[in-house]
């Protein structure tokens, strides 16, 4: 038997060293990892390891001016599957398609794909969430989230707007005031294991996300539940393509209505009004969506015809080219330059005062008038109303006026554009200038928001708009108030008479271009009270059918509607009946 | 004398290396510890059970403890008797594998017999030690010669080459205790010069010859731009972040799924992500402590046999260690090692254990009066 010999014994040491060389080598190493390196690497597994997930904010709340909600969030679940973690995938499939109410199949796809997470369904009631809830699937998650809910449906929905899947605005003042409602989305820092699952009982960071501020508007849910009854009435009567209201207070711009009728069901944005099962392409549906969406007070141009008298009235009074008592003769007609323009009445008003044409609405005066304030004064005075420029209300997509260039203008378009044709205004930007007509002569901003209010911090955010005194004369301003009042009392407008009231106002029937295909939209607008009008109110019916006269079917829906708001705005009547043929 | 006297079964010794014990259970039950921390999460997830890795290598711990004991008191000189058959039948093991073996993770090194499965590599390992230890104990004046230096390389060849086909890191860790054993057994130093020159030019070949080594080559040097460094970052991402003093114990969180099966090869550095450096160095110095045991026992054992087998025991757990390491820490490109007494593995070790008690029973012959 072999003996250890001395040089085994050296060699056995050689051995030893060596290992122990690698040993103190690779102790080197690990403390270069651990020591040196040591933070990069701690910032790079830090990135791995931790997620980011944001806690959607809710939405604020739109109140109108008596403090009633108007647009407001319910809870909502949105329903998601983590693969790695479903254990029985056919009972998933089998109770998340029955009480989601989805086809089988589509679940099952979105159950057998391997993500990390895949949605099933948002938006779901919340009683729903609860239920599967209770089934404790593994795998399944139920996210709690916010919906905007709309508790009056179609109420002055082209105003106030929906908001999209991320509670984002789209139309209206949603989006106008997006960056108020919004609200901060806060945000939890979490570990998650390679899976991408969060690991329980890790510390968390977590911000809170912050509620977005509620608004409240100057609209009046009765008010606007009064004018959409009426717009409803008139549209069904008079089969028309859409009837546009405004309402608001001359004194401020503050709008208590704007109705589009018809209007849409805020909480079903995309279901097509008058569904008739035809099955659209995708592009022709959002056309028609665009359409049903669009707020034709504030976006569409038309020309004003006889309303406009107003502006060429004012701006013959500013100028001190004509009084009320200058004499004018109408023979149904007008020949300027070339051109044979009619008046309204074929067979001519005859001889009549001023005032009496424009309670008579009598086109000759207007042409007269008009040429004798030239186009220059015409169009300072256009400027002066803010006829140039978008009224700048608070909701997007306001249209602009479309107005002749200067010097483009010759007599026959001077004299078209007296009596409001060849020109094209939107309805918000008549109603803007007929406040300033009528308020004194101030120039307002109309606007729906009045006020933002952070509820956490209580801070409450005054809206301010732009306001101009002085813009035109007092005693323009008197005088017109008498005019228009003229016109319901003694002229084409009587339609809109209140017993006990005093209204003020004027009628139009605007031909639809091109002239001629017997197409009108009726309007009227009005004030009250006339003295010192506290509430204006302009209607549009876009293309009635039979009687299309704006003094006979438009004067009597403010009418109708002012004699509901008057009193419920606390204006009572200023005469009795029977006083009233005292007063003429 | 020893061909005269009739040898026993078993034996008393006059000596018994109590501080390897000490360590050997200190290093098993410290990786049942890791084991559970490093696994109890996936295990959960997994079977439901987190200590369900925990609980089957303790099993094993305790089998693998019970061999030791048993296998130290048996005299070491019966196993010459078997050196032959265990080759064989080491042969023929892994001849049945390659044919005919279970496949786990895409390599076929598996035996399965009802419930139990083994790798005969690990075996192998075993047989090779005592095999090598006997052949060039027998042959020990001669094996200064290239010829007979040679004759039990070829024949140690045949173990390893086979080994190679499925589990090239256990055919590299074969091989490495072959040459140690012939190292310590030589007088001479040159021709191992000469073996190491013409081993490092066969590599430069080999990656020549197969460009996926090639691959994992550039791998190693720069594992963020591979998306096969994925593993090789991992590990990093543990060690880095562990620092000097580590999170604590149990506060992983590369185990959470980011290494995968971090309670196998990867386990060194899930133990610096937790112990951090202080911890890491610790385990180093529990296993140079083993290594300087086995060292004492090789130099004082009654035989060039009994030394020769310590030997190769010794260059075993080492090389498993120095790879197993320098893999964890992207020194040396990624292979598959497992860090003997703390990985996760049932039949490693219980081998390993046995080695030990083989160990042990050499260090039971240590005759006391040679060390005044």
């Amino acid at each position: 038997m072999e003996k250890n010999k001395t040089y085994n014994k050296r060699k056995i040491m050689i051995v030893a060293g060596v290992i122990f060389l690698c040993s103190i080598l690779l102790c080197v190493r690990l403390s270069y990892l651990m020591v040196k390196r040591s933070q990069y690497y701690q910032k790079l597994a830090l990135d791995l390891h931790q997620r980011e997930r944001s806690i959607k904010a809710e939405r604020g709340e739109i109140y109108d001016r008596n403090g009633v909600l108007i647009a407001a969030n319910k809870p909502v679940c949105t329903i998601s599957v983590i693969h790695s973690q479903i254990k029985d995938p056919n009972k998933v499939v089998k109770v998340l398609a029955s009480e989601l109410d989805l086809k089988e199949e589509e679940v099952r796809k979105k159950v057998e794909k391997v993500s990390s997470r895949e949605k099933i369904k948002s938006n779901v009631e919340k009683e729903i969430g609860d239920k599967l809830r209770e089934y404790d699937l593994a795998g399944v998650m139920i996210d709690e989230d916010y919906k905007r809910y709309y508790p009056y449906n179609e109420l002055a929905s082209k105003v106030i707007g929906f908001t999209g899947a991320d509670n984002q605005g789209i139309v209206g003042l949603e989006v106008k005031y997006d960056k108020y409602l919004q609200g901060k989305p806060g945000s939890i820092l979490t570990l998650t294991d390679a899976r991408g699952v969060e690991i329980k009982n890790a510390s968390e960071d977590r911000v809170e996300p912050q509620k977005g501020c509620s608004l409240y508007l100057s609209l009046d849910v009765n008010i606007q539940t009064y004018a959409q009854q009426a717009a409803r009435k008139i549209y069904q009567t008079k089969e028309a393509k859409s009837v546009s209201m405004i309402i608001m207070n001359p004194q401020n711009g503050e709008i208590y209505a704007m109705v589009n009728w018809p209007e849409f069901d805020l909480n079903q944005p995309y279901t097509l009004m008058n569904e008739t099962n035809q099955v659209y392409s995708s592009k022709k549906k959002q056309e028609l969506l665009n359409q049903m969406w669009r707020n034709k007070c504030i976006n569409d141009t038309y020309e004003p015809g006889s309303t406009f008298k107003m502006v060429t009235a004012t701006a013959a009074l500013e100028e001190g080219v004509v009084t009320k008592k200058d004499t004018f003769s109408c023979p149904g007609f007008r020949i300027v330059e070339d051109r044979r323009i009619r008046c309204h009445k074929t067979t001519g008003h005859g001889g009549e005062t001023f005032e009496q044409g424009f309670m008579n609405s009598c086109n000759p005066v207007f042409m007269d008038v008009g040429a004798r304030v030239g186009k220059e004064k015409m169009y300072e005075n256009y400027k002066k109303l803010g006829l140039f420029k978008k009224t700048g209300i608070d909701l997007p997509g306001e249209a602009n006026s479309i107005m002749h260039k200067l010097e483009n203008i010759k007599a026959v378009e001077l004299a078209t554009m007296s009596f409001g044709q060849s020109i094209q205004i939107t309805p918000i930007q008549l109603i803007s200038a007929a406040c300033t007509i009528v308020n004194g002569g101030k120039t307002i901003t109309p606007h729906f928001g009045v006020k933002v209010v952070n509820e956490q911090t209580k801070e409450i955010t005054t809206l301010t708009y732009e306001e101009k005194e002085h813009a035109i004369k007092k005693e323009t301003s008197d005088q017109m108030k008498e005019l228009l009042e003229a016109v319901v009392a003694k002229g084409g407008g009587s339609k809109a008479q209140i017993e006990g009231y005093r209204i003020g106002g004027k009628t139009a029937t605007s031909q639809k271009l091109p002239r001629g295909n017997g197409k009108y939209i009726s309007s009227f607008i009005g004030f009250a009270p006339a003295n010192n009008p506290t509430v204006a109110a302009l209607v549009l019916i876009d293309e009635p059918t039979g009687i299309y006269y704006g003094g006979t079917i438009a004067a009597p829906v403010i009418k109708e509607v002012y004699e509901n708001i008057l009193p419920y705005l606390g204006l009572e009547p200023e005469y009795k009946a029977g006083n009233e043929e005292k007063e003429e | 004398m020893a061909k005269t006297k009739k040898r026993k079964l078993f034996m008393k010794g006059e000596y018994f290396d109590y501080t390897t014990v000490f360590v050997i259970l200190v290093l098993v039950c410290f990786g049942l510890v890791m084991i559970y921390s490093t696994s109890s999460y996936s295990a959960y997830i997994k079977f439901g059970d987190a200590a369900y890795f925990l609980k089957r290598q303790g099993t094993f711990a305790l089998l693998g403890l019970a061999c030791m004991f048993f296998v130290s008191r048996i005299d070491y000189h019966n196993y010459k008797k078997l050196t032959l058959i265990g080759y064989v039948v080491s042969v023929g093991l892994l001849l049945f594998v390659f044919l005919f073996g279970s496949e786990k993770l895409g390599a076929k090194r598996w035996i399965e017999i009802g419930p139990i499965q083994f790798q005969p590599s690990e075996i192998a390992k075993i047989v090779m030690i005592i095999f090598v230890a006997h052949m060039v104990s027998n042959c020990a004046a001669e094996i200064k010669k290239w010829k007979i230096l040679l004759k039990v390389l070829f024949i140690s060849a045949i173990v390893v080459g086979l080994i190679a086909m499925e589990n090239l890191s256990t055919a590299i860790v074969t091989l490495a205790i072959v040459i140690v054993i012939l190292f310590v057994a030589s007088p001479k130093y040159g021709q191992f010069i000469g073996m190491g020159m013409i081993a490092a030019a066969g590599m430069g070949l080999f990656l020549a010859l197969f460009p996926y080594r090639i691959e994992r080559v550039k791998i190693w040097l720069a594992p963020e731009k591979y998306e096969k460094g994925f593993q090789t970052l991992q590990s990093l991402y543990a060690i880095g972040s562990g620092g000097i003093f580590g999170k604590g114990l149990g506060q992983s969180m590369q185990k959470m799924g980011f290494i995968p099966e971090s309670h196998n090869d990867m386990i060194f550095s899930v133990i610096c992500e937790e112990l951090g450096l202080f911890g890491a160095i610790c385990v180093i110095i529990l296993f140079l402590v083993l290594i300087w045991r086995l060292m004492i026992i090789a130099a004082n054992a009654k035989d060039l046999f009994g030394s020769l087998i310590v030997v190769g025991v010794m260059a075993h757990i080492a090389t498993q260690v120095l790879v197993n390491i320098a893999v964890v820490t992207n020194t040396i490109p990624p292979t598959g090692v497992t860090l003997p007494f703390i990985s996760y593995g049932g039949t490693s070790l219980v081998f390993l254990l046995i080695e030990m008690g083989i160990v042990l029973g050499v260090s039971r012959q240590i005759k006391l009066e040679q060390h005044p």
